[in-house]
């Protein structure tokens, strides 16, 4: 870090001068009294040889403040250590803002809405959407006539027929490729509370992207990083880099052909307790979770019945699965219960003959819509319809709940009540691929009956070591009962459901940072998200905007509808001082007609990130005519919004 | 009296409201005239009109996914109560049988690092060899990845936490995509964060309802899947035979000129070397044939790329056939280059249409930064050292010389090929089984493309449970003995075609031409022990 010094002294900015007085002087006073002691609300950490390291790590930077990311609001007191870096996982050690994330029980769930715009809205989307598409079609038409070289590859050719007929890309050429600039834009460094851009242009419409060789560093609401996993510095990341000397890169094969570890068999381990599963089993790819598991557990004559707004890995594998299927409205309990009646009572088509089985496919958190499983209904519905219930906790996993074990969790229902239960590490845990949990007899099924098993390349040591590191830090690690026992094999260690994670699911080699080992961390971030989550979908809704969702959602979609505000909204996002980089979504990932973006809270966000974000998103609604969720009268002033955040947080 | 009265007074108030209100409408004058002038004209059209419309409210009442209502008996709620307490599922899933669970406990789980003589759990003996993992040019144990890899680590994390199209997109997955690009002479790449996921969505991003695939009958699992839920029409042709192909696509041309069905896209699907056997297509054959039928050609090279040719570049340098030749060329980065993911290299345009319609790369996050450099680090090994490649083909010669003068196994394997596949020999041999005497000659009418099964599948005489009890013995002997082989796992009920059981061994260059004879002799010696039982 002798680069940085340097650095330090050459830069006179005011704020950073300031920041470092504060630094270095809470520095000295820490040295001075010694590693002992710990403040109760930091994100301590025994690690305090250098905090300039939690600043920045890029050597090559100059630090520059001026979009207000690079340095925390606040220059921190004598009494906090920060061990992240602070683009990273920003640095808030006020201990109000802090929620635990669970259901109040006796209070209903609530149901998904669709909250409708004023009609002016609604008629000029769907004009909107006439005028392109009548104008891509008269481009078309003339275009076919006066410029045939550039439809070569959507007509028949040399005796070929075209990869992609002109019907079938009408929708990526006319329409997505006026907003490609929202999509796919390319990236580096972490994804974490911060992410750099690539910037890029378009001299053509973008019909091509040029990079213009410069980055840009934007506040990250778009990552699905809720727990700030994301990191290169720091323990999880310490962990990995130790893998990599001691296992190499690949696992070389699949699981059942010469790929499996010890340390496969380590993390499922551990992934069964996180979750509360008799087993688990892990795969390379949390798209192919889905894909390659779901046709190991229905066939023909079972039934399948899924939400209708379910990802489409649960809809490849259920094609793949030859089940039938049948689907019901989003999330409505009275649809999902009138359409067992049926199917249980009619069977299966024209034979009438009883279903084999039926499985009900769910999610616990929708990615799209934010909305929350409604799972003490569902339970319920088991009992009495005796189907069999698979839970995709794709998003809902270490997101929700006041261990961050999921659905289950947030509403205390035992997780056992559950058969299946699958989710991912890419989300919450900074790592990729996916996880299926259940009881023995049906993981070991799944493991020799699983396309993956045979066939699909095991998961690497490296993403394991990263899954069982930033897992361990979540439930915290129980010390050894005492030196003197020898450790005995971790079937037989006792485990209550949530608690730590016992010392031997971890590798020997392995050593966690006291912060992240005891748990203290994990549940600092927990409680951010869950903070975070609140914060910005309450505070959206105050200044008048539509949101859907469960309040606490980390996903929080803020509705734009007319599909000509998505690019700007975006752009103006993007162009502000402190840039903020969103996802759009529209058509066909949503209906027609609630274009929207999707914000992804994390535990990274500091309180004044979710300032920043709300400022923002006050500015390009008035701008954009965006606040139809209350009348002028009942909406709050960005000012209050900011200034009452926990009153928002606690309603 | 009066109520009648009244009815009509206040149908006759009613209408007339109604009219005022409908009058007031805008437009309401034009569509009057409308229906006026046509009624006139042709009063049949005014029904017509009035049964389309009917019809069209009728057909938007309709649930959609009541399910077909000719069928559909109504019951009163209790008799519902009633099938709903007497239903009882099946169990979800039955358990592990006494077979099943110990297949499934002896499968090896290597200690630590993975690669040549790794250490096992609950294994005694020392592992002199590891013929099982997929470690073909030794990527996996080389230092400069590693570093290149933790380097990447202090940079980027470990996960991406996005799909590509939300900012998951890296600098080091383009640089990938380029070094790919590059490395095989294509115009451009796409990778996936999964290779056996990677073909089982490129089919379905290109091939629709309607189109055609040609797909040999030896094709892999992944490629299977990947067909099924693209919804085309399939046709087979007999495994690695390119006189079949050719009769298959002749007869699926005059199936269109008699239909004279409209111009679909038409698509040949088969493996470089094929995982199930090890058997190895001939390339340039194969591309001249697709050419004079104006074919297209999705070729997974998941074994070959990594493995074959002067510096691993695969089928293509090996056949020295341009890759643009091949329209989508698929490989895996996890096999050939022990890093994670697979990838699909071909034109721009194939690549972009990918970007939007390959399902497994829009929906997934995207693969870890430091696999994507791995990935490419491995690339610069293989171009700049062919020392690997010509050892590893060494390492698969002095292999097959054993092998092949083994009189209890049959090998279906290409010379070349890194994976060896090994079949029980049967004792009586095949001339003077009738059944196979037969099919042995060429004489027997060509197979029928619209099915999956070779024509001589039923004369197939083998019992496969007793084989792979046979095969599994090996492979625990061969353990014994320090050397680590793996049975080829099927999934025994899915497969459409149900492979022949077989060992499959995995060569590597990461071993001297000695530690390769050693243990190829004890897997023989393995074998002459259990199989002359």
């Amino acid at each position: 870090m002798s680069l940085f010094k340097k650095k330090r002294s050459s830069r006179s900015a005011t704020p950073v001068a300031s920041y470092f007085a504060a630094l270095s002087k809470a520095e000295t006073q820490i040295n001075g009294i010694g590693p002992v002691a710990t403040p109760a609300l930091s994100l301590s950490s025994s690690v305090t040889s250098s905090s300039e390291d939690t600043i920045l790590h890029e050597e090559d930077m100059e630090i520059d403040n001026s979009d207000g990311l690079a340095l925390p609001a606040h220059p921190p007191n004598s009494s906090e250590v920060f061990s992240t870096v602070h683009t990273e996982f920003g640095h808030c050690s006020n201990g109000d803002y802090r929620y635990i994330s669970q259901h109040i029980p006796g209070t209903p769930v609530p149901a998904h809405v669709d909250k409708d715009p004023p009609y002016y809205i609604l008629f000029s989307t769907y004009i909107s959407y006439l005028i392109l598409i009548v104008l891509g079609h008269i481009r078309d038409f003339l275009g076919k006539r006066f410029y045939p070289s550039a439809y070569r590859h959507l007509v028949p050719s040399g005796g070929y027929a075209p990869l992609n007929s002109d019907f079938d890309s009408f929708y990526t050429r006319r329409l997505k490729t006026r907003m490609d600039e929202c999509f796919s834009q390319p990236v580096t460094g972490v994804a974490g509370r911060t992410i750099q851009l690539l910037d890029r242009i378009s001299p053509d419409y973008n019909h091509h992207q040029i990079f213009t060789g410069t980055q840009t560093r934007a506040l990250n609401i778009s990552s699905y990083n809720y727990l700030g996993f994301a990191q290169a510095r720091g323990g999880c990341a310490d962990a990995v880099e130790a893998a990599i000397r001691e296992h190499g890169i690949s696992s070389c094969g699949s699981r059942l052909e010469g790929g499996s570890s010890d340390l496969h068999v380590l993390a499922e381990g551990l992934v069964a307790r996180f979750v509360g599963m008799e087993d688990a089993l892990i795969s390379s790819m949390g798209f192919a979770t889905n894909s390659t598991f779901i046709p190991a557990l229905v066939g023909k004559g079972c039934l399948v019945i899924s939400d209708e707004l379910n990802h489409a890995s649960i809809r490849f594998g259920v094609r793949l699965s030859g089940a039938n299927v049948r689907m019901f409205k989003h999330n409505d309990m009275g649809a999902l219960e009138s359409l067992l009646r049926e199917v249980i009572s009619q069977g299966q088509p024209k034979t009438h003959r009883p279903w084999k089985k039926i499985l009900l496919l769910v999610e616990g958190l929708y990615s799209m819509e934010g909305t929350l499983l409604n799972l003490p209904a569902i339970v319920e519905l088991k009992k009495k319809y005796k189907f069999y219930l698979f839970v995709d906790e794709a998003h809902s996993i270490g997101a929700l709940g006041p261990h961050g074990r999921g659905v289950a969790d947030y509403f205390n229902i035992p997780p056992r009540s559950i058969d299946i239960l699958m989710g991912t590490f890419t989300k919450s845990f900074g790592a990729a691929g996916g996880y299926i949990a259940g009881s023995k007899a049906l993981v070991d099924r799944l493991r020799i009956r699983g396309h993956s098993g045979a066939y699909a390349e095991a998961m690497t040591p490296p993403v394991l070591t990263q899954v069982v590191a930033s897992m361990a830090s979540i439930m915290g690690v129980s010390p050894p009962s005492s030196a003197s026992t020898p450790q005995q094999p971790l079937e037989v260690q006792p485990y209550h459901h949530p608690g730590p994670a016992p010392g031997s699911a971890l590798p020997t080699w392995l050593s966690l940072p006291p912060s992240l080992a005891d748990g203290g961390e994990g549940r600092s971030r927990l409680r951010r998200l869950a903070f975070n989550s609140r914060y910005l979908h309450q505070g959206l809704n105050k200044l008048g905007f539509i949101t859907y969702g469960h309040p606490a959602s980390p996903i929080v979609p803020l509705l734009l509808f007319n599909p000509g505000k998505m690019n700007m909204f975006h752009r103006l996002m993007k162009d502000r001082q402190t840039p903020i980089i969103v996802v759009v979504v529209a058509y066909p990932a949503t209906p027609l007609v609630t274009s929207r973006v999707r914000f992804c809270v994390s535990a990274a966000h500091t309180k004044e990130d979710i300032d920043a974000i709300l400022r923002a998103c006050d500015d390009v609604g008035d701008v954009l005519d965006l606040k139809h969720g209350l009348r002028p009268g009942e909406r709050w002033s960005i000012e209050d919004v900011c200034a009452r955040a926990l009153e928002l947080v606690h309603q | 009296m009066s109520s009648v009265e009244g009815l009509s007074t206040f149908l006759a108030s009613t209408l007339a409201s109604v009219e005022y209100v409908f009058s007031r409408i805008p437009g309401s004058a034009v569509l009057v005239r409308y229906v006026k002038s046509s009624h006139q004209n042709d009063p049949e059209r005014t029904i017509l009109e009035v049964i389309l419309i009917l019809f069209a409210i009728f057909t938007l009442l309709q649930s959609r996914t009541r399910a077909n209502p000719k069928h559909f008996i109504k019951f009163e709620q209790k008799e519902i109560d009633e099938l709903v307490d007497e239903w009882a599922p099946e169990p979800l899933a039955a358990p592990l049988n006494a077979v099943e669970a110990s297949d499934l406990a002896a499968v090896p789980v290597v200690v630590g690092q993975n690669g040549p003589k790794p250490t096992l759990v609950r294994q005694p003996t020392k592992i002199i060899a590891n013929l099982a993992s997929y470690n073909f040019t030794g990527l996996a144990g080389k230092e400069i990845i590693k570093e290149r890899a933790i380097e990447t680590l202090r940079k980027y994390g470990l996960g991406s936490c996005g799909p590509p199209g939300f900012y998951g997109t890296l600098d080091v997955h383009m640089a990938l995509e380029r070094d790919i690009a590059d490395f095989l002479g294509a115009e451009a790449a796409i990778i996936y964060s999964q290779g056996f996921s990677t073909i089982s969505s490129v089919i379905p991003a290109f091939c629709k309802r309607g189109d055609i695939i040609v797909a040999d009958r030896g094709v892999n699992f992944a490629i299977q899947k990947g067909i099924q839920i693209s919804r085309s029409t399939v046709r087979w042709y007999d495994h690695n035979d390119l006189k079949s192909l050719e009769d298959v696509l002749d007869s699926v041309e005059k199936e269109r000129k008699k239909r004279r069905g409209p111009l679909t896209r038409r698509f040949i699907i088969t493996e470089g070397i094929f995982e199930k056997d090890g058997a190895m297509i001939d390339l340039p054959k194969l591309v001249e044939l697709k050419y004079k039928k104006k074919y297209r050609l999705i070729l997974d090279e998941s074994i070959s790329f990594g493995t074959v040719g002067r510096t691993g570049r695969g089928l293509t340098e090996l056949y020295n056939v341009p890759a643009t030749k091949v329209d989508m060329l698929i490989g895996s980065m996890a096999n050939g280059l022990c890093a994670g993911g697979g990838f699909c290299a071909g034109s721009q345009n194939v690549i972009d249409h990918q970007q939007i319609n390959g399902p497994s790369f829009v929906f997934s996050a995207s693969m870890p930064a430091l696999l994507a450099v791995s990935a490419s680090e491995g690339i610069d090994i293989l171009r700049s050292s062919p020392s690997i490649l010509t050892k590893l083909q060494q390492n698969i010669r002095v292999a097959r010389s054993i092998l092949d003068d083994l009189d209890c196994i049959s090998v279906p394997s290409h010379p070349a090929s890194p994976i060896i596949h090994m079949h029980v020999r049967k004792p009586s041999t095949p001339m003077l089984h009738p059944a196979s005497a037969a099919s042995s000659g060429h004489s027997l009418k060509p197979s029928n493309p619209a099915s999956v099964l070779p024509r001589d599948a039923s004369t197939w005489d083998w019992d496969i449970e007793a084989e792979e009890r046979a095969l599994q013995q090996v492979v625990e002997e061969a353990l014994r003995r320090g050397v680590m082989i793996t049975r080829a796992k099927r999934l025994r009920g899915q497969e459409m075609v149900e492979a022949r059981p077989s060992i499959r061994l995995a060569l590597t260059s990461d071993m001297s031409v000695d530690e390769v004879k050693k243990a190829i002799k004890v897997v023989a010696q393995a074998f002459k022990d259990v199989l002359r039982k």
